[in-house]
C-alpha cells in the first residue's frame, strides 16, 4: 500500500515529464523548428514569467488558499517600474527590481492581512485585490503607456542574456528559485508547516503551528514574486500599459494544477509547477505551431485548466479505492 | 520529572461561559503524576470543555489552574503543548497527506545543520512505534490508516513530546476490543513511565478496568473525586445522573404483524457481509454489536444514502431500488440517523422548518408551501412530543441534544412511516428525555410501524427490542429473542462471536 | 457557537443594508444636484439590469455552497452568438433563442462538472471563465456586430414613453418574482437553503443533491444567457468583451445583500436592496464625475467589505462576550 501512495507523489513529477516530452516530440515532427536551439528558448523566455509565478504561488496554494490578485500585481509592478525609470533615466536593473519587490510586497501584505489575519476566504478577498489593484493600474497610467525607448538598457540587455546558448536569463532565474524554494518546502520547518496547514487546517492550529504568521509570510512571499515577475515582464515585452497581463492568474492556477498542487493543498512541488508551466506553454505554443487562431488561446487554457483539476481528482479517486479495496483485504 | 503520586496538575473552581451558556460553573480536578484518572459525566457535564482549556484551546473565566508546580499558562494551544501537556482527540487530527514520522514530529523535527534531518525523524518514529508495540512504517503516507493507527500515531507524538501528561477524549469509541486491549496496554506503560493520563470515556467497564482515580462531573460541577478502591459502578452511575436510574424502558406488548422489512444476503465489502433479516409490523428489530460493526451502514444501505454490493431488500413485500433515499421515503422508509448534528438537522434552521422537511407535499396549496399548515404542523408534533422552545423559527441549534432528537423524531413520524431506523436514538440525551424517547418509539410500535434499532447501550438494547441481532466485524452472530438475550450473552457474540454462553 | 452568531449576524445586515441604501440616496441627492431626477433613476436601473437577472440565478448557486466564476463570460458567449448568429442570416428571434440556449448549455456543463466529476465549482468555472470568454474570442475575434432591428435595441435602451421606466424592468421584476417566490415559497426553495445549511444532512433527508445543483447551475446559465440578451440590445453591440468582471459585481452584490458566501443563508430582497447599492454608489461617484476609472477600485472595495464585515462585527461580538464573562 505504501508504495501505491508513494508512486501517487513521486510519479505526478515523472508522468508529467513523460507528457511534456512527447508534446514537444510530436510538435517537433509536425513543425521542427519547435524543437531547434531557437524554438526551445522561445518556449524557455515564454515561461519563465507564468513558471515564476507559479513557484511564488506554491506555498500558498499547498496552504489551501489562493492568490488571484498575481497577474494584477504584475501589471501594476510593470507599469510603475516603467514610470520610475521614464522619470528617472538613471535607473538601472537593479533598482527596477527593489522597486517591482516592494509594489508585489505591498499587496501581498494587503492580502495576508485580510486572509491570514481576519481569514476570509481567500478566493474572495484576492479577486477583490484584483480589482483594487488592476483598477489602481487604471487610476495612476491614466492611460499612459511605455516603450524601450524609457527604459533601462541595462535591464532589456539582462532579458536578452543566455547561458549556456539554450538557457534565457529569466528562465535561469526560474530555476534558481525552484530549486531554493523546493529545498526549503522539503528540508525546513517553515516549509512542512505549510504541507501540514493545507492538509489539516484546523489540527495544525490545535498542535500549536503559527498559522498566521506562515500564511501572511506566504502571501507576503507571494505578492514579492508577483512584483518581480512585474520586471521580468518589462524585459520580456519591453512595453507596458494599463492592461498588461491582464487574466494571466488562470494560467498560473493551471500550471500549479497541472503541476500537482491539488487545490485542496498539503501536496505538490516547485518542480512539479515550473514542469505543469512548461506543459502549459508547450501546448499553447504547439496549437500555435499547428496553426490554431490565437483568439482561441484563453478557451485553452481554461480547457486545459479544467482537464487538469479533472485528472486530480482521478487520480485521488483512484488512491481512495485502491485504500478501500485494501481495507476490504485487511478484514478478510 | 515528577515523582509518582505528586501532585501535577490541580484545578480549582474554574468557571466557563460561551456567550449565554454555563459550561463550567465551578469545577475541580487534581492529578498526580504516575496515576490514569478517568473524568466522566454524561454529555454536556462539561468534560471537554476542561480538556480544550487544558489543551488551550479555550480560555478559563475563572478559577486557578497549577499544573507541574507553576500557574498554568493558558489559551494557546503551543503554550500548552510546551509545558508539557499533550492532547489526543476524539477524533484525530492526523495531516493525512503527511508522512507518520512528520506526523509525530510535525513543528518539532529534528534537524541537521539548516536542514531538517528526515533519516533521524524516521528512525526515533519507528523506535517510538515499536515501543508502542505496533509495525507501522513511518515513511507511509497517514492517509487510509485505521483509526486505531491513528490513535497509536497521536499517542506517539505525544511520547516525543515528552508530556508530562496525556489527555484523551474517548479514545476508546471507536475501536474494537482488541485494539481496546493495546491501548490500555500502552495507558499502563505511560502510568509505569510516571506519566499522568486523563480520560474520558462513557464505557464504564474500561473505566474500572483500568483507572486508579476517577472524578465525576455534572452540569458543568465536579460532584466527586473517589480512588477507584473507594467507589463502585452504581455510586458512580448515580453520581453521574444525579438521581436513582428509575424505570427507563417503558416497553409495552404489541401484537406483531406482517413482515414490512426483508432484508437479504446483503453485502458491502467493506463494511459487512451477507446479511439478512426481517422486521415485522409493530415489532421492534434491535441491531446490538460495537462500534463499527457494521451496523449503521447497513442502516444506510437500506434508507439508500449509502450503497451495497449484492443482496436485496424488500419492503412491505416490494423490492426497494437500491441507492434511493428518495424511493425509500417514497416507501415510507424513515431514519433517525447517528449523528444527530452533521445529519439529522440543519442546525441553523428553525425548527419548524426541519419538522416540515420531509411533509412539503402536505404543505403545498397549489404550487406555494402554505406557512399557517407549516405552523400547525410544527405545533401539533411539539405537542405530540413535548419539545421545548420558545420560538417555532428558533434555530435548532439553541434546542438542547434531547429537544434536537425529538425534533429529528417528529420530522420522520411526520411522515407517518411503516419502518421507522433509530441509529442510536439516545446516544447524548439527558436520562429524562432518554425515557421520554423510549416511550416515543414503543408508542411507534404500536401503532403498527415496524422498528428497526442500533444502539450501543446494552440496557436501552435489552429493555427496548423484541428481537436481537448481533453484529461481530460485518457479520450476523446470532439472533437473541427478548426472553434469551442477557446481558452477558449479547456482549460474549459481540466481542468474541461465539453464539451463547 | 460561531453558527449561531453569524446567524443572529445576519438578521441585522439585512437592516443595516437597507439603512445604508438609504443614506446613500439621501447623501447622493444632496451632494448632487439630479441623482433622484427621473433619468439618473431610470439609468441606475438600467445599469443593473444584468446584474440582478445573473444575481436572482446566482444568489440559488451561493446558497448551496457552490459558486460560478464564468457568468459574465456566459453572458458574452450568448451575446456573441446572438450577434454571429444573426449576422449570419438568422432571423431575430432564433438567434435570440440560440443565445439563450447556449447559455443554458454552459451553466449545465458547469453543474455537470462540479457534481457529476465532483470537481471544486471555484477551481472549475475558473477555468470555465476562460473557456468561455476565449469561445467567444474565438468566434467573433475584435469583430463587433452592431446592426441589430429597431424593436430590440429600443427595448434594450429605451423607456417607457416619457416615463423613467425602463422597457426592459417589467422583464426583470417577472424574473424577479419567480425566483423570489421559488426561493422562499416552495419546496425547491427550501431544498435550495437546505443542501447550503448541511449537504450532509440533505443527503439523509432524501434530497438529490446532485440533480438539485445541476438545475441551480443550469438556472444559473439559463439567466446568464438571458442577461446576454438584454446586454446586447441595451448597448446594441455583440462583442467578445461584453459584460467582462462582471462576475464580481454579482457576486458582491449577493454578499452585500446578507448571502454567506459560506452558504445556507439569503434572501431575495436582501440581493435586490444590495445590487442597488452597488449601482447607487456607482451612479453617485459617476455624478460627481469622479474617474471612471476608480470604478473598478470600488467594485473591489465592496466585495472585500461585504465578505470581512459580518465576518468582523463576529469577531467584536465575542469578544464583547469573553470579557463580560470575564468580569
Amino acid at each position: 500500500m505504501a508504495s501505491i501512495l508513494k508512486k501517487r507523489t513521486f510519479g505526478r513529477e515523472a508522468s508529467l515529464g513523460i507528457i511534456l516530452i512527447f508534446c514537444i516530440a510530436s510538435t517537433g515532427f509536425i513543425n521542427p523548428r519547435f524543437v531547434t536551439g531557437d524554438g526551445t528558448r522561445d518556449l524557455l523566455s515564454a515561461t519563465a514569467i507564468v513558471a515564476l509565478l507559479a513557484i511564488g504561488m506554491a506555498p500558498v496554494m499547498i496552504m489551501r488558499h489562493i492568490d488571484l490578485s498575481i497577474a494584477s500585481t504584475v501589471g501594476f509592478s510593470a507599469w510603475l517600474v516603467a514610470d520610475f525609470c521614464a522619470k528617472n533615466p538613471s535607473f538601472t536593473w537593479w533598482q527596477c527590481f527593489v522597486i517591482g519587490g516592494a509594489v508585489g510586497i505591498a499587496v501581498g501584505v494587503i492580502n495576508g492581512l485580510l486572509v491570514a489575519g481576519l481569514r476570509l476566504p481567500s478566493l474572495v478577498v484576492t479577486l477583490g485585490t484584483l480589482y483594487i489593484v488592476r483598477g489602481g493600474v487604471y487610476v495612476v497610467s491614466n492611460s499612459v503607456d511605455y516603450n524601450a525607448q524609457e527604459m533601462p538598457p541595462s535591464l532589456l540587455s539582462l532579458g536578452q542574456k543566455t547561458f549556456a546558448g539554450l538557457l534565457p536569463f529569466p528562465f535561469l532565474m526560474v530555476i534558481i528559485l525552484m530549486v531554493i524554494v523546493g529545498w526549503y518546502m522539503k528540508y525546513t520547518k517553515p516549509g512542512r508547516d505549510c504541507y501540514a496547514i493545507g492538509s489539516n487546517p484546523p489540527a495544525a492550529d490545535l498542535v500549536g503551528l503559527k498559522v498566521f504568521r506562515r500564511t501572511f509570510l506566504a502571501y507576503i512571499f507571494c505578492g514579492f514574486i508577483a512584483g518581480v515577475a512585474g520586471v521580468f515582464y518589462l524585459m520580456r515585452f519591453a512595453q507596458v500599459d494599463s492592461t498588461a497581463f491582464y487574466g494571466q492568474e488562470l494560467a498560473v492556477v493551471a500550471a500549479a494544477v497541472i503541476g500537482g498542487i491539488g487545490l485542496l493543498g498539503g501536496a505538490g512541488t516547485a518542480v512539479g509547477v515550473v514542469i505543469g508551466a512548461l506543459l502549459v506553454q508547450t501546448i499553447q505554443g504547439a496549437l500555435a505551431a499547428l496553426g490554431v487562431d490565437a483568439f482561441w488561446k484563453a478557451a485553452i487554457n481554461g480547457f486545459l485548466l479544467i482537464v487538469a483539476i479533472y485528472a486530480d481528482r482521478v487520480l485521488a479517486r483512484r488512491t481512495e479505492k485502491a485504500l478501500l479495496a485494501q481495507r476490504i483485504k485487511e478484514r478478510v | 520529572m515528577a515523582n509518582k503520586g505528586d501532585l501535577l496538575l490541580e484545578m480549582k473552581d474554574v468557571k466557563k461561559r460561551f456567550g449565554g451558556a454555563i459550561a463550567l460553573r465551578g469545577t475541580n480536578l487534581s492529578v498526580r503524576a504516575g496515576e490514569i484518572h478517568a473524568l466522566l459525566g454524561e454529555n454536556g457535564a462539561g468534560k471537554s470543555t476542561m480538556l480544550k482549556i487544558l489543551a488551550g484551546v479555550h480560555e478559563h473565566d475563572a478559577g486557578t489552574i497549577t499544573f507541574g508546580g507553576a500557574p498554568f499558562i493558558s489559551g494557546s494551544p503551543q503554550a500548552s503543548i510546551d509545558q508539557g501537556i499533550a492532547v489526543i482527540y476524539q477524533e484525530p487530527s492526523l495531516f493525512l497527506d503527511l508522512s507518520l514520522a512528520e506526523n509525530v514530529f510535525v513543528g518539532r523535527q529534528p534537524k541537521k545543520g539548516l536542514a531538517i534531518d528526515w533519516k533521524e525523524a524516521e528512525a526515533q518514529a519507528r523506535k517510538l512505534f515499536n515501543e508502542l508495540g505496533v509495525e507501522l512504517d513511518p515513511k507511509r503516507q497517514a492517509r487510509g490508516l485505521s483509526i486505531a493507527d491513528q490513535q497509536v500515531v497521536e499517542i506517539a507524538k505525544a511520547l516525543s513530546m515528552n508530556a508530562s501528561i496525556i489527555l484523551m477524549d474517548e479514545p476508546t469509541a471507536a475501536l474494537s476490543a482488541s485494539e481496546v486491549e493495546r491501548l490500555m496496554t500502552v495507558m499502563r506503560n505511560l502510568r509505569a513511565a510516571n506519566k499522568a493520563v486523563i480520560f474520558v470515556s462513557h464505557r464504564l467497564d474500561e473505566v474500572f478496568a483500568i483507572s486508579d482515580f476517577i472524578t465525576v462531573m455534572r452540569d458543568g460541577a465536579t460532584v466527586s473525586e473517589k480512588a477507584i478502591s473507594n467507589t463502585d459502578l452504581q455510586t458512580v452511575i448515580k453520581e453521574m445522573v444525579g438521581r436513582e436510574l428509575t424505570e427507563l424502558f417503558p416497553k409495552t406488548d404489541h401484537p406483531i404483524g406482517d413482515v414490512v422489512l426483508e432484508v437479504n444476503d446483503l453485502t458491502n465489502p467493506a463494511y459487512f457481509r451477507n446479511v439478512s433479516f426481517t422486521v415485522r409490523k409493530g415489532e421492534i428489530v434491535a441491531l446490538a454489536g460495537l462500534v463499527g460493526s457494521g451496523r449503521s451502514e447497513i442502516a444506510r444501505s437500506i434508507f439508500g444514502v449509502d450503497s451495497y454490493e449484492t443482496g436485496s431488500v424488500k419492503i412491505n413485500n416490494k423490492p426497494l431500488k437500491k441507492n434511493s433515499p428518495i424511493t425509500a421515503i417514497a416507501e415510507k422508509i424513515a431514519l433517525v440517523p447517528e449523528d444527530r448534528r452533521q445529519q439529522g438537522l440543519f442546525m441553523v434552521a428553525g425548527v419548524n422548518r426541519n419538522i416540515s422537511m420531509e411533509s412539503f407535499d402536505r404543505l403545498k396549496g397549489r404550487i406555494f408551501l402554505n406557512f399557517k399548515k407549516e405552523r400547525a404542523l410544527t405545533n401539533q408534533w411539539r405537542e405530540n412530543l413535548s419539545i421545548k422552545y420558545a420560538d417555532q423559527s428558533d434555530p435548532v441549534d439553541r434546542l438542547s441534544g434531547g429537544n434536537q432528537q425529538k425534533t429529528v423524531l417528529a420530522k420522520w413520524l411526520a411522515t407517518d412511516p411503516d419502518l421507522l431506523i433509530v441509529d442510536e436514538p439516545t446516544r447524548g440525551i439527558d436520562v429524562g428525555t432518554k425515557a421520554e424517547v423510549h416511550k416515543l418509539i414503543d408508542k411507534a410500535a404500536g401503532e403498527g410501524k415496524a422498528i428497526l434499532m442500533i444502539s450501543s447501550e446494552l440496557p436501552e438494547v435489552l429493555g427496548m427490542a423484541d428481537r436481537i441481532i448481533v453484529m461481530r466485524e460485518g457479520r450476523q452472530v446470532t439472533e437473541l429473542s427478548r426472553k434469551e438475550a442477557t446481558q452477558e450473552n449479547v456482549i460474549a457474540a459481540a466481542t468474541t462471536g461465539k453464539k451463547g454462553i | 457557537m460561531s453558527e449561531k452568531n453569524t446567524f443572529k449576524v445576519r438578521k441585522s445586515w439585512d437592516t443595516a443594508i437597507l439603512a445604508l441604501l438609504f443614506s446613500v440616496w439621501v447623501l447622493a441627492s444632496f451632494t448632487t444636484d439630479n441623482f433622484l431626477s427621473s433619468i439618473n433613476v431610470s439609468q441606475i436601473f438600467s445599469n443593473s439590469s444584468e446584474i440582478l437577472i445573473m444575481g436572482f440565478a446566482m444568489i440559488f448557486l451561493i446558497i448551496t455552497g457552490e459558486i460560478d466564476l464564468s457568468i459574465a463570460s456566459i453572458l458574452a458567449l450568448s451575446s456573441a452568438m446572438l450577434g454571429w448568429s444573426y449576422a449570419a442570416g438568422a432571423p431575430i428571434w432564433l438567434a435570440i433563442l440560440i443565445a439563450m440556449a447556449v447559455g443554458t448549455a454552459c451553466g449545465f456543463i458547469n453543474g455537470f462538472l462540479v457534481t457529476k466529476l465532483g470537481l471544486g465549482s471555484l477551481a472549475v468555472t475558473i477555468g470555465a471563465l476562460a473557456l468561455y470568454r476565449g469561445i467567444a474570442n474565438g468566434i467573433l475575434g475584435t469583430n463587433t456586430i452592431n446592426e441589430f432591428p429597431d424593436f430590440w435595441t429600443s427595448f434594450g435602451f429605451d423607456t417607457f414613453g416619457k416615463t423613467f421606466i425602463p422597457q426592459t424592468l417589467p422583464v426583470i421584476i417577472l424574473f424577479g418574482l419567480f425566483f423570489g417566490l421559488l426561493l422562499h415559497n416552495t419546496a425547491f426553495g427550501r431544498r435550495t437553503l437546505a443542501i447550503g445549511q448541511s449537504p450532509e444532512a440533505a443527503r439523509f433527508a432524501g434530497i438529490n443533491v446532485v440533480r438539485h445543483k445541476i438545475i441551480v447551475f443550469t438556472f444559473t446559465g439559463f439567466m446568464s444567457g438571458v442577461a446576454g440578451v438584454i446586454y446586447t440590445f441595451r448597448f446594441s453591440t455583440a462583442q467578445a468583451d461584453n459584460g467582462i468582471g462582471l462576475e464580481l459585481l454579482v457576486i458582491s452584490a449577493c454578499l452585500l445583500g446578507g448571502v454567506s458566501i459560506f452558504g445556507g443563508v439569503g434572501t431575495m430582497w436582501g440581493l435586490v436592496a444590495g445590487v442597488l447599492l452597488a449601482s447607487s454608489v456607482e451612479s453617485w461617484l459617476t455624478l460627481q464625475e469622479i474617474n471612471a476609472q476608480w470604478r473598478t477600485i470600488v467594485t473591489g472595495i465592496l466585495l472585500l467589505i461585504s465578505v470581512a464585515a459580518p465576518v468582523m462585527v463576529d469577531k467584536y461580538k465575542r469578544a464583547r462576550a469573553t470579557l463580560a464573562n470575564k468580569a
